[in-house]
Parts: structure tokens; sequence; C-alpha cells
């Protein structure tokens, strides 16, 4: 196994506030980690920071090797390798489910029209969503719209997906669907990083949890130490609230 | 006084009086007269150019005696020999300017008084001195011997002043003129005649120890000579001879038949330099200054209407005023109407170019640009030569925007009337006249037919006075400055044209039609310019950076917030005279409607982009999309379906404001309106034809945009 991502003492301030206050992370490839943590503790930024959606204020992110914090590196060709799920899965309203899927390979030169589309439509059967290559956007479920999302992300052959709260903007009944196709992700092999207040699918799925408070990261470590004995009071605070509820 | 005679002059009142003898011979029987005259006592005795014995007081004499029917034999011996010849009985009587005095009561028997006089103050034509009062320690000329000499001493004293004295008229008058003196007196017709005949002086106190000049013969003898005198001078009164007499002298000062009377004259509005207000709302100009010098001239009165051309014209013709004095032209037609006096201004259409213009002749303008005004005959001129000559006519409605669009180098020239344009040069234009003045038409005094003969006669007897006398010269070059001659003509729209909207269309419809086409052709390549611009400068306002940011911040900001009609005169007359290349009009109206409507057609770029979830934008640039192509292919296809309402009533505004464009002169819809009415006046069904022609294709616009935003919504 080798170090697919490597954080070191990453630092992200907005004007004064400093949201990310040092962070240390190592990914291994084909790893699943997922990030819990409390509202407003810098999940999102830190994620936002791998695939510089996010400049990161000090310190540095290698991905493969690259230092992407490094202001000659060219993010475009860094992203194609890194998928991104948004919690509103921000599917282009202007396109067609198929031309969304479809907009990043042919642009971005990697396939003709025919390959992209043929792409599509197996990436689309894999999200369960074969029959919706030609439907609009909003015709969409909300659920359905994520699995799509998912595919846009998956049609760029990355190595590592980022999810930020994947689930969160669901109807519950629609939740189920979008793990599964995670799960089956992760089971292929994904390097994956998951922000998510889903814990069954932290325990199921996850290779290593991380807890994220206040830009820091407090404790790591399997779903079982973090779930079955965690050590950090915030932690066990945190946990408390997420499961009583 | 040199009493001297050259023998030719001897030669010639020999001849003229034995040329009378042969007149009077007719009348053998009756007795001839010897009377004695002063040598030179203008205008009242002395030898005209052809050596010629004339003046009031020879003139009087022989008309009364030709009344009588007795013979004169008139010798300028001199005044002193004159009298002294009376006195010793050589002489039957002597007519010589002699004042009527206790004193010379006593030796000799007067006539009638035949002419009143009075001593004046006259000063330097340029001079500010006008009461005694300015005198105070000042000198003053006097001639020798004069009742004007007497007077000045007798108020020496109390004013302060100092004395020179000159034996002769012509030096003393000279000691003004050239500023040793400020100031010289001398008896009111002598002072009157020698400015009338050119002195470069001016009276200004009234007539003071006026006295009367009679007819004098020694006490006693020839009561029957003084009576024949008094019967003949009553007689030439009373036919008009003396008055005649003395107006060639003097100017008929003493016009008896208009004398105090009050005229109402009519004039137009505004027509500088014959007629407009001052600053003091005083109406002022050629052609008022004229009407009350000659009124003051004759001994009349005016009131002065500006009614406004056509009014006044109309006021006389109903009899509502007397006369009309207008920059109107003599023209054929209108004396079928009016009674015109002598012509006293000849205008013309000229060209004129900037100061440091090349331009010389009409053939120097081919390919190049003319600059007229609304209305005017340098506009009808231009446009019958535009032709010929192969230039462009571009319209303004105001002079000063025509002015500047030659000096600012647009227009290689412009075209108007002569005195307008001097006056307009004298006013500080930096133009410079360049052609002689072409199609001259007369200006004329008009009264209406057969009315009011008085007054035009007095009209044309002062104007003759005060071409002689050089106020005439005066009055013209305070407006025009020197070197003036000229005028111009009013242009009426022609009567016989059809006045219904069905006519005024059929009249007008090319011009219409290619004031359309030009309002269309100005919106459609402002709205792509302009289009370009803002959607240039909207995206600066969206990218990354904050330097672009700014930069379109305040590109929207300074010409959103710009008043178009500033903008549009900064780049057409600003933007040539800092960088010294001229813009044609066409070009600066795209430039302006361009910064005006891109700068909203901006505003909306970067509104419309902004209302795009920027979630759209992350996803995109997460996939590895560089931001032009994630711009391109999913932020502006959303961003425009938003925009489209605003660009369809971009388009619109860009249409009506293509109508402040007038400004420049651009000959489109408005433009077109404005010179159509200045021609025939008919502002409101020409301003329904407009406005119609505008609402229609608008209309047509807005279905077309409608059905552009149903598609692109589907
Ligand atoms: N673009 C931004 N500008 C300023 N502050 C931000 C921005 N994004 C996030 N923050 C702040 O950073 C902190 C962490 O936010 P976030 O990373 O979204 O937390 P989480 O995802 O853990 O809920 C919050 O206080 C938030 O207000
Ligand atoms: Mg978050």
């Amino acid at each position: 196994m080798s170090e697919k991502v490597k954080v070191t003492n990453l630092v992200k301030t907005f004007g004064t506030n400093e949201v990310l206050k040092g962070i240390n992370l190592t990914v291994q490839d084909n790893e699943v980690v997922v990030i819990i943590g409390p509202s407003g503790s810098g999940k999102s930024t830190l994620l936002r920071t791998l695939n510089k959606l996010e400049e990161p204020t000090s310190g540095s992110i290698v991905i493969d090797n690259t230092d992407i914090a490094n202001k000659n590196v060219n993010m475009n060709t860094i992203r194609e390798n890194i998928g991104m799920v948004f919690q509103h899965f921000n599917l282009f309203n202007n396109l067609t489910v198929g031309e969304n899927i479809m907009l990043a390979p042919v642009e971005l030169k990697k396939e003709t029209k025919a390959e992209a589309s043929k792409q599509a439509k197996q990436l689309l059967d894999t999200v369960g969503l074969k029959e919706k290559f030609s439907a609009r956007v909003q015709s969409l479920s909300g659920g359905q719209q994520q699995r799509v999302a998912i595919a846009r992300a998956l049609a760029m052959n990355p190595d590592i997906m980022l999810f930020d709260e994947p689930t969160s903007a669901l109807d519950p009944e629609m939740v189920g669907d979008v793990l599964e196709v995670m799960k089956d992700l992760a089971k292929k092999g994904m390097t994956m990083i998951v922000v998510t207040h889903e814990m069954g699918f932290a325990k199921e799925v996850a290779d290593r949890v991380v807890f994220v408070d206040d830009g820091q990261i407090l404790e790591q470590g399997t779903p079982d130490q973090i779930f079955g004995h965690p050590k950090n009071e915030r932690l066990r605070d945190f946990l408390n609230k997420i499961l009583n509820v | 006084m040199k009493h001297r005679l050259s023998k030719p002059l001897r030669w010639v009142i020999f001849g003229v009086a034995f040329l009378m003898c042969l007149i009077f011979s007719n009348t053998a029987q009756a007795k001839t007269y010897q009377i004695g005259t002063d040598v030179t006592y203008p205008p009242f005795e002395f030898a005209n150019k052809h050596n010629q014995y004339v003046g009031i007081d020879i003139d009087i004499m022989n008309a009364i005696a030709k009344e009588e029917g007795f013979k004169v034999h008139i010798k300028p011996v001199g005044f002193n020999a004159a009298v002294q010849a009376v006195q010793s009985g050589q002489e039957d009587g002597v007519i010589a300017g002699m004042t009527i005095t206790p004193d010379r009561q006593a030796k000799f028997d007067f006539g009638t008084p035949y002419y009143k006089t009075g001593v004046v103050m006259a000063v330097a034509k340029n001079s500010r001195i006008s009461s005694f009062k300015q005198l105070k320690g000042k000198r003053v000329a006097l001639k020798t011997g004069t009742a004007a000499a007497d007077y000045a001493n007798s108020i020496k004293k109390k004013y302060s002043f100092k004395t020179v004295t000159f034996d002769d008229s012509d030096n003393m008058y000279q000691d003004v003129t050239t500023g040793n003196s400020v100031a010289c007196f001398e008896d009111q017709p002598v002072m009157q005649y020698g400015i009338k005949q050119g002195l470069k002086l001016k009276i200004v106190s009234k007539p003071a120890n006026t006295g009367w000049y009679g007819f004098a013969v020694k006490k006693g003898t020839n009561r029957a000579l003084i009576s024949k005198f008094n019967a003949g001078l009553k007689k030439i009164k009373a036919n008009g001879t003396y008055d005649r007499i003395v107006g060639k002298y003097l100017g008929s000062k003493t016009n008896q038949a208009v004398k105090g009377k009050t005229f109402t004259i009519g004039t137009d509005v505004t027509f500088p330099p014959f007629e407009f207000a001052n600053k003091h709302n005083k109406y002022v100009g050629i052609d008022m200054d004229l009407i009350r010098s000659i009124a003051n001239e004759q001994g009349f009165k005016v009131k002065i209407k500006p009614l406004g051309f056509n009014a006044a014209v109309q006021a006389v013709e109903s009899g509502q005023i007397d006369g009309v004095i207008a920059g109107m032209s003599i023209t054929n037609a209108r004396k079928k109407q009016f009674d015109f006096s002598d012509p006293y201004y000849t205008s013309g259409v000229v060209m004129a170019v900037a100061n440091n213009g090349k331009v010389k002749s009409l053939s120097q303008l081919r390919g190049k640009k003319v600059a007229v005004k609304t209305g005017t005959a340098g506009a009808d001129y231009a446009n019958s030569l535009k032709k010929k000559y192969g230039f462009t006519v571009t319209t303004f409605d105001d002079s000063n925007n025509m002015y500047q669009d030659v000096v600012t180098g647009n227009s290689a020239a412009c075209f108007e009337d002569q005195p307008v344009m001097q006056y307009a040069i004298k006013q500080g234009t930096k133009l410079k006249i360049a052609t002689k003045p072409a199609e001259s038409a007369p200006y004329g005094f008009a009264v209406k037919r057969g009315q009011n003969q008085a007054l035009l006669s007095a009209f044309n007897n002062g104007l003759k006075d005060l071409k002689a006398s050089g106020t005439y010269d005066d009055i013209k070059a305070k407006y025009l400055g020197t070197g003036g001659s000229q005028a111009s003509v009013k242009s009426t729209g022609s009567s016989t044209e059809d006045r219904s909207f069905i006519g005024l269309i059929k009249q007008n419809k090319g011009a219409l039609l290619s004031g359309l086409q030009e309002t269309m052709w100005l919106t459609v390549v402002s709205i792509f310019f302009a289009t370009i611009f803002g959607v240039i400068v909207g995206l600066l306002g969206v990218v990354p950076g904050k330097a672009f940011n700014w930069l379109s911040s305040i590109l929207i900001y300074i010409f959103r917030g710009m008043p178009l009609l500033v903008l549009a005169l900064f780049i057409y007359t600003g933007i040539p005279s800092l960088t010294g290349e001229k813009i044609p009009a066409f070009v600066a109206g795209v430039i302006t409607l361009t910064f005006n409507e891109g700068a909203y057609i901006a505003a909306f770029v970067k509104g419309g982009i902004e209302a795009v979830d920027p979630g759209q934008m992350e996803a995109a640039r997460s996939l590895g999309l560089p931001f032009g192509k994630s711009m391109r292919k999913v932020i502006l296809p959303q961003g425009i379906r938003i925009m489209i309402p605003s660009f369809i009533n971009q388009f619109i505004i860009t249409l009506k404001d293509t109508s402040i464009l007038s400004i420049i002169g651009l000959l489109e819809l408005t433009q077109t309106g404005k010179i159509i009415i200045a021609r025939n006046l008919e502002g409101f069904k020409v301003w329904t034809i407009v406005a119609l022609m505008y609402l229609i294709i608008i209309t047509l616009l807005t279905w077309l945009s409608n059905w552009v935003q149903r598609r692109t919504n589907v």
C-alpha cells in the first residue's frame, strides 16, 4: 500500500477566521476514510482544499507525489483524477443527464462523443439509472440526481473520490440507493474520503474514521476504536448527540 | 479766418453769377440785389469741390429770389467785410450765418429768423466724455471769434477746463481726434455738417446759447427787400424747399412729416446680429440700432415689438403695426404687399473654415464633410451644391454645434449667412470666412404697401444721413467687426405644400425612410459592439482577480453614470480636441452607444452570471474543466437565459437613445424630423409621424424578441 494523499500542517484561514488549524492526514491507496465532526468544524473546507476549490493558506498537500499547494501545479489535470460529490449535487442545469456525464470527457478531449456517450450509459447503468440518459436534470429526484452526480464524477476515471455529505440533502428513502452506490465503489477499491453523518455507513465501509473538531483532528482510528472506545471527551460528546437523536 | 480767393475760384464765382444773370434775365425788370456773404462757413456758405458757391444761406437766398421774382448777386467777401459793406450801403444785404443779437438789431433790420442754432460740445467718437463736468482739468479746443468760443470761455471757470484756440476749424477738430484736446465747441449746424462729412467726432451736449440766424439789411433801408425775403421764406417753408435745402446739408433733422410721432415697428425674436435680446433683455442688433438712430435723426420715436418674423410681417400687413425691420429680404413676391426702403444691408451665404483650415474654395470640398444649420439659407445653398462638389452635409440644430464641428475638424467647412458668421467670429468663434457672399439678398425696412409713406421716406433719408455720417458703419462694426457688408435670406416654407398628414408623409417619405434606416443601422451596429463590450466588461466583473473586478466596476460606473448626451458631445467634440484625430459622426455615435449601452449590458451580464448557483462553477472546476470552459459550457448558457429579457429591453432602449445622437448632427429619424419641421413648422404633425414610426419599429422588435424568448425557454 502506498500513500495516496498526505496532508501536512494544513492551515486555512478566511480573513481572520482560522478554519483549519494544522491538519495532518495520510490516506493510503484504496483506503476509505470517513470524516466526522460537528457542523462548522472545517470538514467541508478540508475536503475542498484537497482539490483546491479552496486555496490552502499554509502546509502541504501531496497527492500522488505532487504537492498541490505549489502554485505552479496545473490543478485542472490533478482534478481530473479527483472526483467530487457535493451535498447539493450541483448537476449542470442546462444539460441533460447524459450531457452532464459526457461534458468533461469530451471537453477535455479524452474521448469522442460516441465513446463518451457509451461510457456515460455504462456509468448510468452502474448507478441504476440507465433509462435516464436523455432526461432533463430537473425531472430527477434528489437521490437520482446524486447518483448521476457520482456517475459524472466517475466519468474522468479518477483515483480518488471526495464526498461532502452526499446524503444530507436527501429524503430518507433516497439515502439507501446512494449509499449502495458508494459501497460498491469502495468494494472496487476506490480511494475515498467521505464526510458524512451516516454512522452505519462508516462502521460498515470505513477503513479509518477521523474526528475533526474546531479545525483540528482530535482522534482517528478504526470504526471499532472510534465508535467502541472513543478516548477524546469531545468525540464522546459528539457521538452521544448523534446516536441519541 | 483767412479770406483768400484763388484765381480760378474768382472765375467760377463770376461764372455762377453770370449764369444766374442769364437764368433770371426773363425777369429783366427786376432789381438785382447785391448780397454779401462769408467766404467759408460751411454748411452755410462754401465752395464745393467744383468750386461752386453753395450752402444753406446761398440756396435759401436763391430760392427766395426765384420765388419772389427778384435777382440776387451773392458775393463771398467775408463776414466782416460783408457786414461793413451793408452798413456803408455798398451792398443791399448780408446772409452769412449771422446771429440776431440786440446789438446788431440796433444797426440792422433782420428778416424772419431762418435758422435756429446753438453751441454744442463734440468729443472723439470713442470718447467716454458726455458732460461738462467730465472736462475738469482737461483741454478743450476752440476756434477764434466764434459764438462757440465765447460760450466755452463763459463756462470755463465753472467747469475748470483749459482751452486752446485755433484759427481754423480743421485744426480744432484735429486736436480733438488726436486726443490732445478732449472736446471742442462749435455751432450745432457746423458741427453736424462736419460729422456728416466724416469727422470722427460725436455731439454729446444739447445746443446751448441758442440763437437765430437772420438776413440783414441796413437799418431803415431796403424794407422792400426784407418783406420780399420774408414772403419768400414763408413760401419755401410751405412747399418743402426749405426742408430740402437744410436736409441736403445737415440731414433732414427736421423731418416735419414724422416729427414727434411714435411708430410701432415689429421685428424677429432672435436673429443675431440683427436683432436679439442682450443680457439686460434689451433688444439690440444692427436692425435695432439702425431704426433707433434713424428715428433719432429724423425726430420720430419708435416702439420695438419683437413679435417674431412671421408675426411681425403679418402685423404690418394687417395694419396693426407701422413697419417691420427684421432682416427681411426684398423679394418681388413681398413687393406686392409691402413698400420697401432702400436696401440697408446686402447679405449672402459665405463658407467658413477653421482658422488653420486649408480649404479655400468649394472645389476643395470634394469627399469632405460640411456642417450646416437647419432651416438656414446656408443649408439650402450647401444642399444645392453638394452633388456638384461632391461633399456630404451634416445638419445641426444649433449654430454653436455647427461651428464646433468645423473648429474640431470633423467638418471641413460650414455655410452661413455672412453677417451671422461674421458676428459669430467677432464673438470669438475660431473660424474664418473663406468665400465671397453668394446668393446675395438685400434687406429692407418695410411698410404696408401704400401706407406710412412719410415713415418710409424718413427711413430712407435717415439711412442716407447715417451712411454719410459714418454712424451706419459704426453700427455694423459694432456687431460684425470691421469690413462687414452683408446679411441673410430668411427661408420660409413654401405655401404650396400640402400640410395634411398624408401630404406631409408623401413629401417627406424619402427623408423619413432614410432617417429610419440610419436609426436602424445605428441601433444594430451599436448594439453589436455594445454587446461585445458589455459581455467583456461583465465577465471582467466575475473572473477571479480583484483588478479585473475593479476595472469592470469602474467602467460600468463611468459609462452608466454619464448622460448619453454629454458622452456623445464629449466623444464627438472632445476626443478630436484631445487627439487631433477626426471622428465621423456615425463612428462617434456608435462609440457613444457602445459605451453607454455596453455599460448597462455589462451590469446585467455580471448580474446574470452572479445569479447562477456558484455550485455549478465548483462542480465544473472539480471535473478539471478550466475556468473559461466552465464559463462557456455551464455558466453562460444559464446566465444568458437570465439576461435575455434585459437584453431585449436594452435593444429597445438603444433604438430610442439613437435619437439623442441628433445632437452631433447624425441624420437619423429624430434629426430628420427636426429638419422637416424647421422648414415647414408643422411640429405637431411631423412629430406625430416620427413618434408612430418609432412605435411601429419597437412593436415589431418586441414581437421578435418575445418569439426569441419563447424559443430559448423551451
Ligand atoms: N468561503 C468561506 N468564507 C468564509 N468563511 C468560510 C467559508 N467557507 C467556510 N467558512 C467558515 O469556515 C468554518 C468551517 O466551515 P465548513 O468547512 O463548511 O464546516 P463543516 O463542513 O465542518 O460544517 C465555518 O465557520 C464557516 O463559516
Ligand atoms: Mg460541510
